[in-house]
């Protein structure tokens, strides 16, 4: 008889174990947590934000609860720092649930995957257009990236304006200077390079080998996509791909531009002189000034453009993130004139971050402010800020959509294989099939 | 074994040694020099221990990371040894064929991947209200089928006569569990105990989903926390890995010989 009970009892023991997650949360914890939810949704003057950049984005909007308080002393901000990928994972796992309760009032996107969240998850996001921000004050391509059928769904925060960034003391070795490098077609920037390559034995240009950023920002440099207006995949007949295609390979093969395998190298490449200059999104500027070292010795411009094709132009996009507001919201009139008076009506504000944190705004009437004037030492005196916000303003838009991410990857593949010598025609037909497959064509 | 055999054998034992003291050789290394200079491929130790240390206190809480993983830790160790022991030891003890049945489709569960099962458990909780609680963190890490496993194999090799001859002398079921098979038991709950640690402390996605308060942040969050962001500080990052490291270490070296005896089985 003992044996029973005792054997009843181990066996409900692990039942209630295994099932206690349903069970005991019901009745006992109720009240201490429906505290902590009002709090993480915020009281009446009290905002939640997540994002992920002690030194950036989370100095940034601290910056913003600070300019904002001189009108609403009361307001607060709650900032939660939670890096991106888990930002995704977290919404992901809301919205999937149907249980958005979890959501902070405003959170940080990467622009390359805020189309793909507002199609999958409609429900998560509050539609900004009518709520008195003034979009129009910002660059045309980056407001693009948080369009939604018409839709405004984001506040454009950091830039991710493409910079070429070249070692002005290599290339004097070379014999030339960085103005040999503005406004160029890459036939010249390859021509240049190999020159540079044979007198100081230093490539021109690293890149992660396996990934699509220069692919990508080539090709939007040109205004062209791997998607169409209808956000199905054009690559096949996309002839601006098919340049970039060839420009890649034919870098690679000269040795103007070196692949490395992982981000550490990349910048390892930079830090430890070994190559003599990069292209990449403007942030990238912040990693070169790691090297005290190498202060004075860089200079940046504008990146080379498509030879053949039709729009090209010497300017294109990166990287950078925009600000959500979602409909876990409480506040929604506190969340939008917050956004509305600071990140998209403040000059000051983007004032103070810019010496402190290097964050580039895309917020037009900031660009004509004297900050963004000074000239920067570490590169050779110049004004580079003021530089970047013009190139940001010239940057033709881009169509990212649902399945960017797939894309960029199907692409990453094919030019892979391409630089090993595979046929460009197929490598892109298959590259297209791959992402037809994803959207389950 | 002949000479060269033997110098073979041992090229062979310290090439592998080497490399797996080179990463931890190498976090430490990158924990006392610069960013830049760890992007440089340094490989002797440097002086920026201390401004490291400054660094990653200013930005981070480590204080509070470190308090709530051993909190967490802890909490879970003692909760899942508790009940796995228990169940391990009625599985095996108190046998018959449905509980065996019962076993089996726990051992199933080992197969299902927590990704899969992750949306339809934030569900759950979040109709129960423990989103964001410690409770909700816990609750479904603390029954794991490889502990019960685990215990279930060790209580077989528990000899029947100890139980008999303990009902003889008066013991009850408890007391005979208590008295009997846990002190006997005691490599396989430290084998048990290093396996639920270091899982509970290095556990990630499941509190990252569930919790967004930063104060509930742990140590691996706050390591996710720095390699994020356009520039990373490399000597900052290590500095934590090697604070998200220690504690692992200790409780794997002072566990080490119970550790090996529990895996294998023994009892004395």
């Amino acid at each position: 008889m003992r044996k029973k009970v005792m054997a009843v009892l181990v066996a409900a023991s692990m039942v209630l174990s295994l099932t206690a997650c349903g069970g005991s949360g019901d009745s006992s914890s109720n009240n201490t947590e429906g505290k902590t939810e009002t709090e993480a949704a915020g009281g009446e003057n009290e905002l939640t934000v997540w994002c992920w950049d002690p030194a950036f984005n989370m100095y940034a909007m601290e910056e913003a609860e600070k300019e904002y308080q001189k009108e609403n002393p009361d307001f607060k901000l709650n900032i939660v720092e939670t890096p991106w990928a888990d930002v995704q994972t977290k919404l992901t796992t809301a919205a999937s649930s149907g249980d958005l309760s979890s959501l902070p009032d405003i959170l940080l996107m990467q622009d390359n995957a805020f189309q793909k969240n507002v199609i999958s998850y409609p429900d998560a996001f509050a539609d900004l257009t009518g709520s008195g921000i003034d979009f129009a004050s910002f660059a045309g391509a980056k407001t693009a990236y948080s369009v939604v059928e018409g839709k405004n769904y984001g506040v454009p925060f950091d830039n991710g304006a493409v910079i070429a960034c070249y070692r002005t003391d290599i290339l004097e070795q070379a014999g030339y200077t960085v103005d040999d490098f503005t406004d160029i077609s890459w036939s010249e920037y390859i021509k240049i390079g190999k020159d540079v390559l044979e007198k100081t034995g230093k490539p021109l240009l690293s890149c992660l080998s396996g990934e699509s950023d220069l692919i990508v920002m080539m090709l939007q440099s040109a205004g062209a996509s791997l998607f169409d207006e209808e956000g199905n995949p054009s690559m096949v007949d996309n002839a601006a791909l098919k340049e970039v295609m060839d420009t890649y390979a034919e870098l690679v093969k000269s040795g103007v531009l070196v692949e490395v395998n992982d981000w550490d190298q990349y910048i390892g490449t930079m830090t430890n002189s070994t190559v003599a200059g990069t292209i990449n999104g403007c942030w990238i500027m912040a990693s070169i000034q790691t090297a005290e070292d190498q202060s004075g010795k860089w200079a940046i411009t504008n990146m080379p453009k498509l030879d053949k094709a039709a729009d090209a132009t010497n300017y294109s996009n990166n990287g950078g993130s925009s600000w959500a507001v979602t409909t876990n919201c409480k506040n929604m009139e506190l969340a939008e004139d917050f956004l509305a008076k600071t990140f998209a009506g403040s000059v000051a504000f983007y004032e103070t971050i810019l010496p402190a944190s290097g964050a580039i705004a895309t917020y037009s009437p900031a660009a004509k402010s004297d900050v963004y004037s000074e000239p920067q030492e570490f590169f050779g005196g110049a004004p580079v800020y003021a530089q970047i916000s013009e190139f940001a303003s010239k940057v033709p838009s881009n169509n990212t959509g649902v399945y960017y991410y797939e894309a960029r990857d199907a692409v990453a593949t094919a030019v892979t294989n391409i630089v090993a010598g595979a046929d460009v025609e197929t490598e892109i037909a298959a590259a297209e099939d791959t992402v037809n497959f994803a959207m389950g064509k | 074994m002949t000479k060269g055999k033997k110098i073979i054998s041992y090229t062979f034992l310290s090439i592998v040694s080497l490399l797996s003291i080179f990463p931890l050789y190498w976090m430490v290394i990158a924990a006392t020099n610069k960013s830049v200079d760890v992007s440089r491929g340094t490989m002797l130790p440097g002086m920026e221990l201390i401004n490291n240390f400054k660094n990653l206190v200013a930005s981070q809480n480590v204080l509070n990371a470190m308090t709530n993983s051993f909190k967490y830790a802890i909490a879970m160790t003692v909760l899942s040894l508790a009940i796995c022991s228990l169940a391990g030891y009625g599985f095996e003890i108190f046998h018959d064929r449905g509980k065996d049945m019962v076993m089996s489709v726990i051992l199933l569960a080992m197969m299902v991947p927590f990704a899969a099962t992750m949306i339809p458990l934030y569900q759950l909780f979040s109709k129960a209200h423990l989103l964001n609680s410690t409770a909700g963190f816990i609750l479904p890490m603390i029954s794991t089928p490889f502990l019960i496993m685990l215990f279930r194999q060790s209580a077989r090799s528990f000899p029947h006569d100890i139980i008999e001859a303990a009902r003889m002398d008066g013991l009850n079921e408890f007391q005979i569990f208590y008295k009997m098979f846990f002190p006997t038991m005691r490599s396989t709950y430290a084998a048990a105990m290093t396996i639920t640690f270091m899982n509970a402390w290095n556990s990630y996605l499941w509190p990252k989903v569930i919790m967004s308060d930063t104060k509930s942040a742990t140590m691996p969050m706050l390591v996710a926390n720095l390699t994020e962001g356009y520039v990373t500080d490399y000597g900052m990052l290590m500095l934590s890995v090697v604070f998200c490291t220690i504690p692992t270490i200790v409780i794997f070296f002072l566990l080490q010989k119970s550790f090996a005896e529990g895996i294998t089985g023994a009892v004395k």
